[in-house]
């Protein structure tokens, strides 16, 4: 599959997802005009790759700043995702950076990776 | 009586809870499907409740950020409100609306330039307590602006006890009617500086201020000059030293103007010619005209009278009378009138 890599622009997160080495990362603001036009292809490619993995070591990093409902409800599709393939025997590594003094990002952080059990989530604070 | 927002939602899910637990779903496919569904719902209403609190907070930080912007939006605007009493109304207009540039560029243009003065300043001014100076200068530039602006002018700057305003520059209403207003403006200002003269007589002042004016129509240069750094929107040229040399000619109390102006005007006002002068930096004689009167039905409405001679003396000054005391001087000006007789 080929890898995915979309530079980020005022509205729309940096996009990097490489199948090849299992590593994914969205940074930066998240209010794409259409969400679905964005963010649509990219995760039907992920969801396909994800489906065809056993035994593989994933790492996921979320890097962002703001984002609005729209793009929540892409997080927590992917969220369902990432905790879908680590139920079927992968190990699934998500880091959530957030800026230390953003208490909002902390927060969403923290309640995303409440609902996950088997794959593993980490929140990593760093000076704005 | 405690509210929870998802009441309805908590109770369906407890409701199926206890349903899966009953153990009353008999087709074991069925029940397997109902979990399937029951679980799904969990995780909406778990993913809805999240969406609700985002949607909120965000509200609540754009909400924040509004104000901010507002206070400073305030700010900004109180700011360029005092900042804008540094400029003529008509530049701060049109760099505000993003007609002019705030650069050092420059355009030649025919404007009627006008250009005052007071007579012998340093010496009517050299007794006075700085308290006087400060209130005489500030009462004779308050009145002056407010018929400069009433006429349209832009006012260029004060220099010392001289005033500098144009005509024609950011707006113009064509060089000759531009002349007409300038000419108008400066008789009407000369009307105002004797009834000053009446005002600051009355309150002390032996030697009142006389202003000269002078007034030339010509091509000058208009714009941003000085640095980048520090510019002034200004004139230039030797048509602006015409008007200033007009007005060191004039008579105290009197306007000067240039033919060039007297041309553009001489159906509307009462004129004299003075002997030709010579100005340093303009080739041609220069034949200057005063101003004796209106010709135009354009009576000026006097505001103040100051009348007096050995058995009569009489100040009337309108701005400071009362409504009720303006019937009491009407009475008493009546009573004065019956003990004259015929």
């Amino acid at each position: 599959m080929d890898n995915i890599k979309i530079a980020a622009t005022e509205r729309s997160p940096e996009l990097d997802f490489n199948f090849e080495t299992n590593t994914f990362s969205l940074k930066g603001e998240s209010y794409p005009e259409d969400v679905t036009d964005f963010f649509g292809n990219a995760l039907k490619s992920l969801e396909s790759h994800l489906e065809g993995l056993d035994g593989a070591t994933i790492k996921f990093t979320f890097e962002l700043i703001y984002f609005n409902s729209s793009s929540a409800k892409i997080l927590m599709s992917l969220f369902d995702m990432l905790e879908e393939t680590a139920e079927e025997g992968n190990t699934i590594n998500i880091e959530w950076i957030y800026e230390a003094d953003d208490d909002n990002m902390e927060e969403l952080g923290e309640e995303f990776g409440e609902d996950l059990e088997s794959a593993n989530f980490k929140m990593k604070a760093i000076e704005g | 009586m405690s509210f929870d927002l998802f009441e309805k939602e908590v109770r369906t899910i407890e409701r199926g809870k206890t349903l899966l637990e009953s153990g009353t779903i008999a087709d074991e496919e069925a029940a397997k499907e109902y979990k399937k569904l029951h679980s799904s719902y969990k995780k909406l209403f778990k993913m809805t409740k999240r969406l609700v609190k985002m949607s909120d907070r965000n509200e609540e930080k754009l909400n924040k950020l509004a104000q901010t912007l507002e206070e400073k939006s305030t700010m900004l605007e109180g700011l360029s409100k005092k900042l804008a009493k540094y400029l003529s109304p008509q530049i701060y207009q049109s760099i505000f609306s993003g007609e002019k540039d705030v650069s050092l560029t420059t355009q030649r243009k025919k404007l009627t330039v006008y250009f005052s003065d007071i007579k012998n300043f340093t010496q009517t001014t050299e007794d006075l307590q700085p308290e006087d100076l400060t209130y005489l200068l500030n009462s004779y530039f308050t009145e002056m602006s407010k018929i400069a602006l009433k006429h349209g002018a832009t006012i260029d700057k004060f220099i010392g006890d001289a005033m500098l305003m144009f005509f024609g520059d950011p707006d113009t209403k064509g060089v000759r009617e531009d002349a007409r207003a300038c000419v108008l403006m400066a008789i009407e200002m000369q009307q105002r500086m004797d009834d000053l003269k009446k005002v600051w007589f009355e309150k002390g002042y032996e030697h009142p201020f006389e202003m000269r004016v002078g007034i030339n129509t010509g091509y000058c240069n208009v714009g941003n000059f000085g640095s980048e750094e520090r510019m002034d929107y200004t004139i230039i040229g030797g048509e602006v030293n015409l008007a200033a040399r007009l007005e060191s000619s004039a008579a105290p109390g009197g306007i000067l103007m240039s033919y060039e102006t007297y041309a553009l005007v001489k159906d509307l006002v009462e004129t004299e010619s003075r002997e030709p002068i010579q100005v340093k930096g303009i080739r041609r004689e220069v034949k200057p005209y005063a101003v004796t009167g209106i010709l135009e039905g354009n009576d000026r409405n006097r505001r103040v009278i100051r009348q007096g001679y050995t058995g009569f003396d009489l100040f009337l000054n309108m701005d400071k009378l009362s409504d009720e005391d303006r019937k009491k001087a009407k009475h008493d000006l009546s009573t004065a009138l019956d003990q004259l007789g015929d």
